[in-house]
């Protein structure tokens, strides 16, 4: 137990952990803020399908020898505003569309890197994430994401608030709601495609999905859910790094279980409270 | 009834035409309110009333005619000046929302206080909650305050909405149903609370009904619709069996002379 603990103690020195840590705070705070809005406009299979399709952005980087760090982000953008136009344009339905697209760009991802060979790291590392792929660059884009998310999210709260409720309100009130609309879904592709590394693409929607839940179930007060699912969202990521460091765990996986750690422990608090008399 | 002289028209409709993708759903539609008038919009299913209400609103654009809201113009995409926007309250039609939206009552009637312009969250946080306190208190619902709005009945939410609507002075109340989901107790007590508070604020409304009774009883003019004005007038004019079988055809006009 002592050996285990100077181990964790000794891992913090290490620039790279350090790096992971201050990377898992701030996408853990960007994903439970943007997530708390997420679930609750149903686009939580949205992010899941952003999530698989950006290996196909990851696949072209490395066949055109780009860093895949760069494309990564434009790659998001113009697929998360692609597949809105879609969804809004065809009659079919929500779920099985978002499951062609993210399943064909699985498969052509796939296709693709089989031609590139092997990839340092490996295809594990990029379905489930690498702690020790977290650079400086990173850190920084996360810094101002998580900048930009809380800025957006602050000033127009109230805004959100009344499109999440009721977007008709809303547009009676004299919202111009594409606009929200495509800036969210734009800064919902950024946090995806910025924790995609620490988290890998299979695991990333997990991210904005999880906590944000965990937090609705630990409140039902707007002012305090969204604030909750942000600081569930970066302690879990905090959490499941430690763990991922310590006993030589893939980082995305520990961190979701984690996750799912919080989840279940509110969901108890919920059955307990509720077969109480008060 | 009829005011002699000057009367302030608060909306205007003229040759009003809306396009449901390459159905004309409402059709060269003139009309006028003027202040402090109580109108209701009766016709059959899919005679175009919420998109009527709906494209007066700007939530669906308009291709032909013009909107005048308070002496502003709609745009035919729906932009209109956020000064009138905030003089105009709206009740969608049985205002379905997700009752998984972790909201308290306060909070919800407190977004109807804001002009929805980018501003810190905790600015004007005390007027903001003096203002929705005395909103709730008007309408007898100060004890849901704290309350969830996932725990709310059907009549408490209706209460909850007319908080929303009265928590800044509103010169313009459209409602679209309103009353659909409420029993018949809910409902005339929510008509008494409607019509207290129209008189006590001086609202011109807006609504469209099915109950012809209660338009009968409460409204000053009655537009009969059926993609397009199939008749306007007082409701003993408007809601004649001959303006009734046009509006709805003979097998409604025979319900009603049985029921």
């Amino acid at each position: 137990m002592y050996g285990e603990l100077t181990h964790i103690v000794e891992l913090f020195q290490f620039p790279f952990m350090q790096r992971a840590l201050l990377g898992g705070i701030m996408t853990g705070c960007t994903g439970g803020l943007l997530g708390s809005f997420t679930i609750l406009r149903q686009l939580s299979f949205f992010s899941d399908a952003l999530g698989h399709s950006a290996l196909l952005g990851i696949s072209l980087g490395l066949l055109f020898g780009i860093n895949p760090s760069l494309i990564l982000l434009p790659f998001a953008i113009v697929f998360a505003l692609g597949v809105t136009y879609l969804l809004e344009r065809t009659r079919l339905w929500t779920d099985a569309l978002l499951n062609i697209i993210y399943s064909a760009s699985l498969a052509i991802a796939i296709i693709i890197l089989s031609f590139v060979g092997h990839y340092k790291g490996g295809l594990t590392n990029l379905l489930f994430g690498d702690i020790l792929a977290v650079g400086e660059m990173d850190l920084i884009i996360s810094g101002i994401l998580l900048l930009i998310t809380t800025i957006f999210i602050g000033l127009t709260v109230r805004i959100q608030m009344l499109m999440t409720l009721c977007e008709p309100l809303a547009i009676a009130r004299g919202v111009p709601v594409t606009i929200h609309r495509t800036v969210f879904i734009v800064l919902l592709s950024l946090v995806v495609g910025v924790s995609i590394k620490a988290i890998g693409v299979l695991l990333v929607s997990a991210f904005i999905v999880i906590p944000a839940c965990t937090a609705r179930l630990l409140s039902r007060r707007f002012f305090s859910y969204i604030p909750l699912s942000a600081g569930i969202g970066a302690s879990s990521a905090v959490v499941g790094m430690v763990c991922s460091a310590a006993f030589n765990l893939p980082s995305g996986p520990s961190i979701v279980a984690i996750q799912l750690g919080f989840f279940l422990t509110a969901t108890l608090r919920g059955l307990f409270t509720a077969q109480s008399p008060t | 009834m009829q005011a002699s002289g000057f009367q302030e028209i608060v909306l205007a409709v003229e040759h009003l035409t809306v396009y449901q993708e390459t159905y004309m759903a409402v059709q060269d539609v003139s009309f006028v309110l003027p202040a402090g008038t109580d109108t209701a919009i009766v016709g059959p299913n899919g005679a175009g009333k919420t998109t009527l209400v709906q494209a007066v609103l700007g939530i669906l654009p308009h291709q032909g005619g013009t909107v005048t809201l308070l002496g502003k113009p709609l745009s035919r995409r729906g932009h209109l000046a956020l000064q009138v926007r905030q003089q105009v309250a709206y009740l969608p039609q049985s205002f379905l929302f997700d009752r998984r939206i972790p909201m308290t009552v306060a909070e919800l009637v407190g977004l109807g206080w804001d002009q929805l312009e980018l501003q810190l969250p905790w600015i004007d946080n005390r007027r903001r909650r003096f203002a929705v306190e005395g909103a709730l208190y008007r309408v007898g619902a100060t004890h849901l305050l704290e309350q969830f709005i996932s725990g709310l009945s059907g009549g408490e939410m209706k209460r909850v909405l007319l908080a929303y609507c009265l928590v800044r002075p509103r010169r313009l109340l459209i409602l679209d149903e309103a009353l659909s989901g409420l029993d018949v107790q809910g409902e005339s007590d929510f008509y008494e609370l409607l019509y207290e508070l129209k008189r006590e604020e001086g609202w011109t409304i807006l609504q469209i009904s099915h109950d012809l009774d209660m338009v009968r009883r409460h409204c000053d003019r009655v537009l009969c619709l059926n993609r397009g004005l199939l008749c306007q007038g007082e409701p003993e004019v408007a809601l004649s069996p001959e303006n009734l079988f046009a509006a709805y055809g003979s097998a409604f006009v025979r319900y009603r002379h049985h029921h």
